[in-house]
């Protein structure tokens, strides 16, 4: 009788430390580990027009590489009109099209070929056209071409961030 | 009994720690002493030289994004013996790296592996996961264009994870681009996670060996024979430490991190392998060659205690895989290392950023301010000067390294407004680098050379016949763009009067001078009072068309390649800024 009660009791306690160290830990553990997710949570950018210069600034036929600015936010850093991203720029008439100088690949920047028109970076070797058309490397897809308008001679440029390394053209946030 | 032993046997009395410290230093070694034993010393050596030495980096590294670059700068360059402590960091971690590898080489060459030894071999697999991962994550620390550009790749490497890529990457970077949080995320793996991580493995190794013996030798002996040689290693591994740290003036540092710039970012030693790898398999090979085949590497180190059994030859199953393993890891590591020596262009690039990290330790000599070294960078007169040449006005000029001779089509400005250029330009001002590629090629008269479409029968006197008037002229004009705190000039009264008697009677037939002239009003041929000067380059920057340089016709779609304004495109500020910028540099006069 005094066993079956010290036994019960032993059982009593264990699973009481048991629960209690479940509970705890858990109560614990969830914001701990919601707090150290939170920054993985994606989604799309939005995208957004922004300023890229004068169009009687570009030349036919000629790309330029062109820093955007606006605003820029790191978690609790705000900066004001800052350089946000290039662009790489090439006139064709009264339209502009443009390129993101990140490369689709890895993210390196990318720069004009060293031989010939095109575009080429430094990293990984890929290569791309002078239309942004993947010619040679590890580039999975073409360069990423973004919508430009030009409104009062100002060329606007929707700028975007795509998943790198992906055949297919993911905006990312 | 002295007073120390009286303190000793007091202590001993409650903590017994003579027994512990007997335990820890007599303790008999299974196998007996040898070199592979010894080889554990070395990375001990290291690891307690990161440890140290990270720790006092601690005291003055701040890891956020404005403040990682000055912080490490200040180590380096201005604390007192800081580049010894931060090189000593910085070596040892290699040495890290280097030895948990050859450790890993040696035991599966000397069958370190076996029974019952294999959870020791996977500790020391992992272990150099974890100097690698220290590696990357310290790589990151210092916010400079090397670390940041390698990450960033890196990066977007774990991005293509099938299924987890993206979240892991967000989760490492701190959110969709490398920011604040990923260095803080960075900073808490390499000074807490991933050192302790290390510690762990390296004391449960110890424990193990203590059972079982580091492997790879036979001999039976004295422990005190194991402890000499590790002392005698370890103290080796610390001299070579600080002669590395000695020899490099302790380790290098990149300009700071900018994610606008054009940099051909290079990974560490210890990944050139698969950075090599990445270049040679794309496209359906790349899976292949830059995940599956280095998992397949870990994977047979970590399977050898069941390749490697009785009964099947050695020489196949382990040593001639290994032999292909290492010599093929060490060729891939050293072919971009080549490629790069060779590479003209990547010299280059390399070239202009070491200058730009000699500018940035230049200029934080100074002081860094609070919003940080990039926007330091970003504002000082100098540098940012010459960016904006380099954007907007470079694809038409020329100035010393900026812009291509080849494609210039407006005036190379070296020398712009000095007596030599301002001589040369109106003797042939049709040279190619004057205006002769421009939108005003055959504009302007040689002041004296016979035009050769003029008929022969026309008559025809030079401007300017004289080498002294001509000297008097470009002395004159040279002096109109002075400013107060350039070098002065030595310009006698007499040729500076000849000068502008000249300048203001004959050349005003198509110049300007203070506003008047242009005789026989074609429009076209610019204003000369204050040619060259601040005020007169600004208002050409920001608009050729107020006649206070050029006139309306400059702005004329007709007259091709001509030069826009920029006063739509830039702030004034950097209107003004650039125009100093490149009168400086084009008259060699200091910027200011």
């Amino acid at each position: 009788m005094a066993d079956d009660d010290r036994t019960d009791r032993r059982r009593a306690l264990r699973v009481l430390a048991v629960a209690g160290g479940v509970v705890g830990c858990g109560a614990l553990a969830v914001p701990t580990a919601r707090f150290l997710l939170s920054p993985a949570r994606g989604g799309a950018s939005a995208g957004r027009w922004i300023p890229a210069g004068r169009l009687d600034a570009l030349r036919e036929g000629e790309p330029k590489r062109v820093a955007l600015v606006a605003d820029r936010r790191d978690a609790w850093t705000l900066e004001k009109q800052v350089e946000l991203g290039a662009v790489w720029l090439l006139r064709e008439g009264d339209a502009v099209r443009a390129w993101s100088a990140t490369c689709p690949h890895l993210g390196c920047a990318v720069g004009l070929s060293p031989s010939g028109p095109g575009f080429y970076c430094p990293c990984h070797d890929s290569a791309f056209d002078a239309a942004g058309r993947r010619l040679s490397g590890p580039s999975p897809r073409d360069l990423d071409s973004l919508d430009t308008r030009v409104q009062d001679g100002v060329v606007l440029v929707d700028f975007r961030r795509f998943r790198q390394g992906t055949a297919g053209k993911d905006p990312v946030g | 009994m002295g007073a120390l032993e009286r303190i000793g046997e007091w202590l001993d009395e409650r903590t017994g720690w003579r027994g512990a410290l007997r335990e820890a230093t007599e303790h008999p070694v299974a196998g007996g002493p040898s070199w592979a034993s010894a080889m554990a010393a070395a990375v001990a050596a290291c690891f307690g030289v990161l440890a140290l030495t990270g720790v006092a980096l601690m005291t003055t590294y701040e890891p956020s994004p404005q403040s990682a670059w000055a912080s490490v700068f200040y180590v380096q360059f201005v604390q007192d013996r800081g580049w010894i402590v931060r090189g000593l960091h910085h070596w040892a971690a290699q040495g890290l790296v280097a030895l948990a590898a050859l450790q890993v080489v040696h035991g599966a060459w000397a069958g370190g592996y076996r029974k019952p030894r294999e959870v020791a071999w996977w500790l020391t697999l992992l272990l150099v996961a974890l100097a690698v991962g220290e590696g990357i994550t310290g790589g990151l620390l210092p916010w400079d264009q090397r670390g940041w550009w390698a990450r960033v790749v890196e990066g977007n490497i774990l991005g293509l994870a099938p299924a987890v890529g993206g979240w892991l990457q967000r989760m490492m970077q701190g959110g969709p681009e490398l920011g604040a949080i990923g260095l803080a995320r960075a900073y808490t793996m390499h000074v807490a996670l991933l050192p302790v991580a290390i510690a762990l493995v390296l004391a449960a190794r110890r424990r193990l060996a203590r059972r079982a013996g580091w492997g790879g030798g036979a001999a039976t002996g004295p422990w005190a024979q194991q402890v000499a040689r590790s002392v005698l290693v370890a103290l080796f591994v610390v001299v070579a430490v600080f002669a590395a740290t000695g020899w490099t003036r302790g380790a290098p540092l990149d300009a700071p991190a900018d994610p606008m710039s054009d940099y051909p970012a290079r990974p560490e030693w210890f990944l050139l392998t698969l950075f090599e790898l990445r270049k040679l398999c794309h496209g359906a090979g790349e899976l292949w060659g830059t995940t599956l085949a280095p998992l397949a590497v870990a994977g047979y180190l970590a399977l050898l205690p069941w390749i490697d059994r009785a009964g099947r030859p050695r020489a196949l199953t382990v040593k001639l895989p290994l032999a292909a393993i290492v010599a093929g890891a060490l060729a891939l590591a050293v072919l971009p290392l080549r490629k790069d020596a060779r590479d003209a262009r990547y010299a280059k690039q390399r070239a202009g950023a070491d200058a730009l990290a000699a500018a940035a330790v230049k200029l934080a000599m100074q002081g860094v301010p609070p919003e940080g070294a990039l926007a330091m960078m970003r504002h000082d007169p100098e540098l940012r000067g010459e960016a904006l040449f380099e954007q907007h006005c470079a694809s038409c000029h020329v100035l010393g390294d900026a812009g291509d001779a080849r494609k210039a089509t407006a005036a190379k400005l070296d020398g712009w407004g000095t007596p030599g250029w301002i001589a040369a330009m109106i003797h042939d001002p049709d040279a190619p680098q004057f205006f002769g590629r421009g939108p005003y090629a055959e504009e302007m008269p040689s002041v004296d050379v016979r035009p050769a479409k003029k008929p022969a029968d026309e008559p025809w006197s030079p401007t300017i016949a004289s080498e002294a008037e001509k000297r008097a002229v470009a002395m004159f004009l040279a002096a109109q763009g002075d400013e107060p705190g350039d070098p002065p000039r030595a310009v006698d009264a007499a040729t500076r009067a000849l000068g502008e008697k000249i300048v203001s009677e004959r050349c005003t037939t198509c110049h300007l001078y203070g506003g008047q002239g242009d005789d026989d009003g074609s429009g076209i041929a610019p204003e000369l009072r204050g040619y060259g000067s601040v005020a007169w380059t600004r208002a050409q920057v920001a608009d050729p068309a107020t006649a206070r340089t050029y006139r309306d016709q400059a702005l004329d779609p007709k007259r091709k390649k001509h030069m826009p304004r920029f006063d739509g495109d830039l702030s004034a500020a950097d209107v003004d800024l650039v125009a100093r910028w490149t009168r400086a540099h084009a008259r060699g006069v200091p910027l200011r």
